[in-house]
């Protein structure tokens, strides 16, 4: 049995640590005094009823006294400190970090990327890359909740109607349960989640293969920005309108219109497109209406601000990341049909006709073929389907695209009725 | 039996006869006591103080806002109403240190009848409230446009004014009673702890109500 | 009625017209005011609520057993651990000893006849069971049970399972109750909080008017000084839940948005209310077993208690202090890194006198001679149950370390240790040590000394496993958890059972040996100093028969150190 949990973030040596010092000196004071306590017991007890009055009457010595005060102050003022140092590093954000969006309601934990990739339910899985740091922003939709994971030995409540944040770097790939610490209810005890630590590569592939059908989510902010209005009030350019231009916006200090002073973050954002005249910028009115929106919207907007401050650079194309050999985990059962898919067109050396950016080359690029209608040699048309690609494979020279030479040779025999399926859903993913 | 166990009601202007303490401790006590009720009941009041702060603090606009919407007037008239009745409570004491219970009825009923105003200019001042539409249930209340912060201004409004409220209506029940014993001349310059008592519990609703009038009606 | 008509025997037995005695009939209890008899009826409700609570405890901790357990339904297992919460602060360890032994004690330790206002006292006794019975009703989803005999139930019975914090937003949109659960609870905290204000009003008056001729201020027992400090907290800090259910109230019928966050409210200004009133509570609870500590060690030990001045200032201290670290029950609450630095600091701020005190009794035994009956045994067993409630209390405060530790079962064990056993170890210990006084009788010593060595091994079994798995990461108010803890969570079901036999066993030998034993108390069994050892046992209804006038200290048992041939001048 063990009795510390496994350690799974840079934090938890130090978290460690701290509290072996403090068990040790818990217990060499409790050992101590009841040691004491005992011994006095033993070494004064009553021997017979005539001991009774001859006791020495001391009242007490403030040289002792003055001792025992002085040593449990050090003591403790020492150990306050090391706490707060201790809090004070769990909670230091690494400028360069993967940012993870929490939701939580009764029942479950929702976690979202800002690729849109989103894991939640009773199976949620928390995946974040081997020893890089990850910042987690808290929220609830219902009641409090609190995310805490033994492993990386921290732990955050989630308010609702707030945006908290807790961040820890995952130091050993593996699988840790993530618990819910806030009573919440009927199934509190059931509201699990997994942290699942994994290599970047794998991370990359996972955070990346996004099933919805939503475009990337600051594309969606960007339109959001647009259809509500808040182009009205919120300058892209520096521009003074009615509210603070979002250009810069992200990551910058700001003064409230009580002097305090916040950094535009993530939480600051969320909050105040819900709660817009909680923390006031100086010097602007107080005009903004609360909105209240989908939670993707929320993100969307968000990751449209941070496009704004940063550049469209942001975030790796999902090409470039299934066609880097050392980016894709070995074992093929790992990865999805299309990831699969990716590796087959690049082993076989389909990518040297066929390009993936839409470019030609020697034949059609593979980018936007999915579904599209082609006009052929002889003339006639057809669509890219299933049926289509199969064929394309096989007998490469039946229907030839217009303007292209017959210069492919045929793959029968060499790939199975699975892989050609894969790389069916590879085209599919790159329409 | 039955006597030693028990205290006896002292005769007419005598103080109570206790079995535990004897008379002139026994004022101390009572007053000291009394004091220390009072002080939960600032405790009491400088909690909602520390919301109503908090969240004017917060939704510093709206609150200024809101309170224009409030009759100052008409606070103003209950604060000099309650002024009043203070200044009779107190004189109160003083009839009674000098023997004269009926000028102890006639200022204390001088301060119940303030109440009884006070309490009725308030009721006034809610009706008006509700047929505006600031008041929980009402049409606007509910309506999209009547923000939360608003409501929380009235709803701290409505909590405040309403303990108080509820303060007058016990500090008035208290000069009550006190009016009844001091008709059948129970007290004397020996005894006069429940009269002295009352006015303090009555100082203390003035009191609140001096820092509600300001904080609720004049911080526009 | 004179001295004349008291027969006391030449050992200070009093058979007939003591208070017990001395009126008839159940009128004469309910509606008495001598302090002596409201205390027990205290105590009467109170064994009552702890025997239900406990119930609920021994039920929890049976589901416990797997970690898949079909005993109980997860609502059902909510419900029980709120139930047992409730009852065990807010009914039985809150009141617990000022309420009993403090009532009793209390005059009697100052020479008074009694407390300063008797009747508040007995009305606070019945706001005591009026906010127990609302309470019960808060618990008991009344409006379900109603509709239910109408025949109009809409939905299934929920009794109220917020646990004992009632947490918003999850406690004002629980059904339970069907939605009235939680104001009804605060309501009956109020009112319960009422009856404190009450009795430590009452108490701060009678210290303050009531002392006996030379009795100073630094001549007061350690227990009265604190109760002084408890009584304190009971008048400042309870206040603040009065307004809480006002605001709770508000939020509910008026629709303002005080502590929902859907209508602009903020949860964690709940939780600031919430703890600003219950955390002092908790000294509240455990400050008086201080006291009773600081009184049974003196007096098996035969020695004055050791740096007095150092004991009652750390009680004051601890009183002081304990107003401002409520905020550490909200660490993980995303507070300001500087609010949680600077509730950190004040909060060790409160180890401090902790270990003064202890300190200080154990060097009273130094060269005593110790007897071991069973208050002392309990005593002894305070200070090292204390001395781990208060270092595991280190790791808690320590802001990194909390982060962890924080609503794990670290937690769970942490306040068992202090509250069961701190509160109740030391309530059980000043009942066994005033037992005579209280009841003329005396009890079983080998019984109760056996009954101690069950509830000191099954409290240790039950609650250390808890701190492992609090290390492991096991949160609290789980009803099913994962296989890994359940080696640590049977090992402390067994301990329950130890645990649960021991206090009925302590209770059962006080209760039947007041009914049966033939043996007559003396005045003083323990040749203790002190005032409430003059009065006859039982009491009269007037404490004593003569104004009791202190000539000797309290504490000033054996030689001075000048007849022993000892170099003196050492003073506390």
């Amino acid at each position: 049995m063990k009795i510390v949990p496994e350690k799974a973030s840079t934090i938890a040596s130090d978290f460690d640590f701290l509290n072996l010092v403090l068990f040790i000196a818990s217990a060499f004071f409790t050992v101590a005094i009841v040691g004491v306590m005992l011994y006095f017991a033993f070494r004064y007890r009553r021997r017979s009823n005539e001991d009774l009055d001859k006791t020495p009457r001391i009242y007490g010595n403030h040289i002792l006294e003055i001792i025992w005060t002085a040593i449990p102050t050090v003591v403790v003022i020492f150990i306050a400190w090391w706490g707060i140092v201790l809090r004070e590093k769990m909670f230091a954000v690494d400028s360069d970090h993967i940012t993870v969006f929490v939701n939580s309601w009764k029942w479950a934990w929702e976690f979202r990327y800002e690729t849109g990739k989103k894991s939640s339910g009773k199976d949620a899985v928390l995946v974040v890359p081997v020893n890089k740091p990850v910042k987690l922003i808290l929220t609830s939709k219902d009641v409090i909740h609190s995310l805490f994971i033994p492993a990386v030995r921290v732990k955050q409540d989630a308010v609702p109607g707030s945006y908290k944040y807790m961040t820890f770097t995952p130091t050993r790939i593996g699988e840790y349960p993530i618990f819910c610490t806030e009573y919440c209810g009927t199934q509190h005890s059931t509201m699990m989640a997994k942290l699942r630590v994994v290599s970047q590569e794998e991370f990359d592939v996972w955070v990346n293969y996004v099933e919805t059908d939503e475009g990337p989510s600051a594309e969606l902010g960007k339109k959001l920005y647009s259809e509500l209005g808040c182009n009205a009030c919120h300058s892209l350019d520096g521009s003074r309108l009615v509210g603070p231009s979002f250009k810069g916006l992200y990551g910058s200090e700001r003064e409230l219109s009580d002097g305090s002073i916040v950094v535009a973050d993530d939480a600051y954002i969320l909050e105040s497109i819900q709660y817009p005249l909680k923390k006031l910028v100086a010097g602007y009115p107080p005009a903004m209406p609360a909105y209240s929106l989908k939670d993707e919207e929320y993100l969307g907007l968000l990751s449209f601000i941070k496009e704004v401050t940063f550049g469209k650079d942001q975030g790796e194309e999902l090409v470039s990341i299934l066609l880097d050999e050392d980016k894709v985990p070995e074992d093929d059962a790992l990865l999805q049909p299309e990831q699969r898919g990716a590796r087959l067109v690049q082993q076989k050396g389909c990518v040297a006709c066929h390009s993936l950016d839409g470019s030609q080359l020697v034949g059609p690029s593979f980018k936007g073929a999915w579904g599209s209608t082609r006009e052929f040699t002889d003339d006639s048309t057809g669509k890219v389907d299933e049926e289509y690609v199969r064929e394309s494979i096989y007998e490469p020279n039946k229907r030839i695209v217009k303007g292209y030479l017959p210069a492919m040779p045929s793959y029968q025999g060499q790939l199975s009725e699975e892989q050609i399926n894969d790389i069916i859903e590879f085209l599919k993913s790159l329409k | 039996m039955a006597e030693s166990v028990y205290s006896k009601v002292g005769g007419r202007g005598a103080p109570p006869v206790y079995h535990h303490i004897d008379p002139i401790n026994a004022y101390h006590a009572a007053k000291f006591g009394m004091w220390l009720f009072l002080a939960t009941e600032i405790l009491l009041f400088s909690v909602l103080f520390t919301a109503f702060a908090i969240y004017n603090w917060a939704y510093f606009e709206s609150f200024q806002h809101a309170a224009t919407k409030l009759d100052w007037k008409l606070g103003g008239l209950n604060t000099l109403i309650l002024l009043f009745s203070s200044c009779t409570a107190a004189i109160a004491v003083y009839k009674a240190q000098i023997n004269d219970n009926q000028g102890v009825v006639k200022n204390f009923t001088v301060s119940f009848i303030c109440g009884l105003a006070f309490l009725v200019i308030k009721y006034f001042e809610y009706s008006a409230k509700y047929r505006h539409g600031y008041f929980p249930g009402t049409e606007l209340w509910n309506s999209a446009e009547f923000s939360t912060q608003y409501k929380n201004y009235f709803g701290l409004y409505y909590v405040m004014t309403g303990l108080h409220a509820l303060h007058v209506l016990i500090g008035m029940g208290v000069l009550l009673w006190v009016i009844f014993l001091a008709r059948r001349e129970r007290f004397s310059e020996k005894y006069y702890t429940p009269v002295e008592l009352a006015a303090l519990y009555w100082h203390l609703v003035d009191l609140i109500w001096i820092f509600l009038f300001p904080l609720l009606y004049l911080i526009d | 009625m004179g001295a004349a008509d008291y027969q006391v025997d030449e050992k200070g037995h009093l058979e007939k017209n003591n208070y017990l005695n001395c009126e008839k009939g159940l009128k004469s209890w309910l509606f008495t005011i001598d302090h002596k008899r409201i205390a027990l009826l205290y105590l009467g409700a109170m064994i009552l609520f702890f025997l239900v609570g406990g119930l609920a405890a021994v039920l929890i901790r049976l589901h416990l057993w797997s970690s898949d357990s079909k005993l109980l339904s997860p609502d059902m297992y909510n419900v029980l651990f709120t139930l047992h919460g409730v009852l065990m602060i807010f009914l039985f360890i809150v009141p617990g000893i000022p309420a009993v032994l403090g009532n009793f004690l209390l005059p009697l330790m100052i020479g008074a006849k009694d407390v300063a206002f008797p009747r508040l006292n007995l009305f606070s006794f019945w706001i005591y069971l009026l906010g127990a019975l609302i309470g019960f009703i808060g618990l008991l989803d009344p409006v379900w049970l109603v509709s239910k005999i109408k025949g109009s139930a809409i939905g299934t019975w929920m009794p109220l399972d917020t646990g004992w914090t009632f947490y918003t937003p999850y406690s004002t949109s629980t059904g339970a109750g069907s939605g009235w659960g939680t104001i009804i609870m605060t309501f009956a905290a109020f009112v319960l909080g009422f009856s404190s204000i009450l009795t430590g009003l009452n108490f701060i008056v009678t210290i303050h008017r009531l002392r006996a001729p030379g009795l100073t201020w630094f001549k007061l027992p350690v227990f009265v000084w604190s109760l002084y400090a408890t009584s304190i907290i009971q008048v400042l800090a309870t206040p603040v839940v009065g307004i809480t259910l006002l605001l709770l109230i508000a939020e509910k019928v008026l629709g303002v948005g005080i502590f929902d966050p859907e209508k602009g409210g903020d949860p964690i200004l709940y939780q600031h209310f919430f703890w600003f009133y219950s955390h002092p509570v908790v000294y509240i609870m455990v400050l008086p077993a201080f006291g009773i500590i600081g009184e049974i060690i003196p007096i098996f030990s035969r020695k004055p208690i050791f740096g007095y001045s150092a004991v009652v200032f750390s009680s004051v201290g601890i009183a002081a202090v304990s107003f401002i670290v409520w905020a550490h029950h909200m660490y993980t609450a995303g507070m300001s890194p500087f609010s949680q630095a600077f509730f950190s600091a004040t909060t060790f701020g409160v180890a401090i006198p902790t270990a003064i005190k202890v300190f200080n009794w154990v060097s009273t035994m130094y060269k005593g001679a110790i007897s071991f009956e069973a208050p002392m045994l309990y005593a002894m067993a305070f200070v090292f149950l204390f001395m781990i409630a208060g270092t595991t209390g280190i790791f808690l405060a320590t802001l990194g370390l909390d982060i962890f530790y924080h609503d794990t079962y670290f937690v769970v064990a942490h306040f068992h240790y202090t509250i069961q056993g701190g509160a109740v170890i030391g309530l059980i210990a000043g009942l066994h040590l005033w037992f005579p006084k209280i009841t003329g009788k005396m009890y079983n010593k080998k019984l109760a000394i056996f009954a101690f060595w069950l509830i000191f091994i099954g409290f240790n079994v039950t609650f250390l496993p808890q701190f492992i798995l609090g290390v492991q990461g096991m949160p609290r108010r789980y009803a099913f958890y994962i296989p890994e803890f359940e080696p640590m969570h049977r090992l402390s079901t067994i301990g329950m059972f130890f645990n649960a036999i021991g206090y009925t066993l302590a209770l059962l030998n006080l209760a039947l040996s007041w009914v049966f034993s033939k043996e007559k108390a003396p005045a003083n069994p323990y040749k203790a100093l002190g005032l409430e050892w003059q009065a006859p046992s039982p009491p009269p209804h007037d404490n004593f028969i003569n104004t009791p006038i202190v000539t000797v200290g309290r504490y000033d048992y054996g030689k001075p150190l000048e007849d022993l041939g000892l170099k003196g001048g050492v003073s506390g």
